[in-house]
């Protein structure tokens, strides 16, 4: 949760995110849970790439173009909607089939999220005698695309701050559906 | 030249060490073998391409990812976090290792004259190295961010794609002068020449490949391919280019430059590589640890092998063992 505090309470310095920048090594992140929901009905509450109102940090969003590929949501990560932070993402692969999506952050500010090329996906699929796993991976930079990072925009940084925004809103998903019956 | 050398940290010759593996070396088998970076992991996974196994798995430290496997048996890799390049043998065995500055990543080799370059993503620059000692011999000027750099088929032209500069530029191998300065897409990342001496720059930012003619200093085409274009490598008359985002290959013909296939690989291809009979292509895939095998011919991916966490693969990474 703490990693989820920072998302939510860090403004700071409005520097413009570095998209297209960033350091040698990119991170990969693969967070699971199961759920004791069967996959349609948790698709039906997390597959709308309009609405991650579902995960706690999102307090509120806009988009435009519903599911179709090129779609953009902008994510309110306070009451302040559009004044506080924010993320700017794009959805480059949609299928409703396999229940899952993928989307990159076209904006975001390191403050917010120490990270850049940001590129996740999202997947719920059926398990084995009832139930689902759901499964969030992302493909990222540090924050800060120099040499000899400063520790809060490191490779260690950027790691903890993705894996803390997939933790919360998996654990909301347990919270909601309830863990599978063992 | 000194004051180049007192820059290498460390610069070590192992040459206790390079005779052990000699002996190890003549106990594997021959064929086609893939020397596969696995930044994640920090290692290097050594494929058996007939076989379709992995031999060895050997601890590079440092996040490699640069990666160049010659003809003559060795293999120098880039770790990128550590600065350290190491030069190989071919059963993985650490005959030498340079410490640089900045941000090294690309590598490509030249057997012909016993060099290897390294760029420095930081610096704008590269390292021209002595293969043997790997201490360094001189540095050549780039535009910002070089990072993919390739040797040409014929050995006299050395480019690097300048990716915060939306360029190439292009050395003459002999003098090490610079030839030209080109313009392509939008950060430019991985390159390579194909066998006709054409060469490919895979353009990050705008999701195609510009061809060039690096001799003349011209611009042949723009082909669209996938999203985020990593890799280019050659075989049957085709060109196959690694699209990181889209998860694919795509495959364009090089006598006409028109899209002739898109095959389904494993999840954010990267380095991309053909062996010496050009009989198969293979991919490093980056999230799914494996590296896919495709059929040139058919266009059908024929295998997976595991890799380590990561595979990046980047550069020329297949070795023909005798």
């Amino acid at each position: 949760m703490r990693q989820l505090k920072y998302l939510l309470v860090v403004f700071g310095l409005l520097v413009p995110a570095m998209a297209m920048a960033h350091g040698p090594t990119r991170q990969k992140v693969t967070l699971t849970t199961e759920v004791a929901a069967e996959p349609a009905e948790v698709w039906a509450a997390i597959g709308d790439f309009q609405d991650l109102t579902w995960h706690p940090a999102v307090v509120s969003q806009t988009g435009e173009g519903g599911n179709e590929i090129d779609a953009t949501r902008q994510l309110y990560l306070s009451d302040q909607g559009a004044d506080g932070p924010t993320i700017d993402e794009v959805l480059y692969k949609y299928d409703a089939e396999k229940m899952t999506y993928s989307y990159r952050i076209t904006e975001v500010a390191v403050e917010v999220l120490p990270v850049t090329n940001y590129s996740s996906h999202l997947t719920v699929k059926p398990l084995d005698g009832g139930g689902s796993l759901v499964e969030w991976r992302g493909a990222f930079y540090r924050g800060y695309p120099n040499n000899d990072p400063p520790p809060e925009l490191n490779d260690e940084a950027a790691i903890a701050a993705v894996t803390g925004v997939y933790q919360a809103g998996l654990d909301a998903l347990v919270d909601r559906f309830g863990a599978p019956q063992s | 030249m000194r004051l180049w050398t007192a820059l290498a940290h460390r610069s070590r010759n192992f040459a206790l060490f390079g005779m052990i593996p000699a002996l190890v070396a003549s106990a594997l088998a021959a064929g086609d073998f893939a020397y596969v970076t696995n930044q994640n992991s920090e290692d290097l996974s050594i494929l058996d391409l007939d076989a379709g196994t992995e031999v060895a798995r050997i601890s590079i430290p440092g996040k490699p990812a640069g990666v160049a496997a010659t003809a003559g048996g060795h293999v120098f890799t880039v770790s990128p976090d550590s600065k350290v390049v190491r030069r190989l043998d071919a059963t993985g065995a650490v005959q030498a290792e340079v410490t640089l500055d900045g941000g090294p990543i690309g590598i490509a080799a030249d057997p012909a004259r016993g060099r290897v370059f390294v760029s420095d993503w930081y610096n704008a620059r590269i390292w021209v190295l002595d293969a043997s000692t790997l201490e360094i011999a001189q540095m050549l000027e780039t535009g910002s961010a070089p990072a993919g750099l390739a040797v040409s088929p014929d050995g006299m032209l050395l480019a690097s794609a300048d990716r915060d500069s939306d360029q190439v530029s292009v050395f003459d191998m002999e003098t090490l002068d610079l030839r030209h300065r080109l313009p392509v897409g939008t950060r430019p990342f991985g390159l390579a020449f194909a066998p006709d001496g054409r060469l490919f720059v895979g353009n990050v930012g705008t999701d195609d490949v510009t061809v060039l003619d690096a001799v003349e200093g011209t611009t042949l085409a723009t082909v669209e391919v996938g999203a985020r274009p990593y890799g280019v490598a050659f075989a049957q008359g085709r060109a196959f280019v690694s699209n990181q985002y889209a998860d694919s290959v795509s495959v364009i013909d090089l006598a006409t430059l028109a899209p002739v296939g898109l095959i389904d690989v494993g999840e954010y291809p990267e380095g991309i590589d053909a062996t010496p009979d050009r009989d198969t292509i293979v991919v490093a895939n980056w999230f799914s640890n494996t590296v896919s095998l495709i059929d040139p011919a058919t266009l059908e991916v024929t295998g997976e092998i595991d890799t380590g966490d990561g595979p990046r693969a980047f550069g020329a990474f297949i070795q023909r063992r005798n």
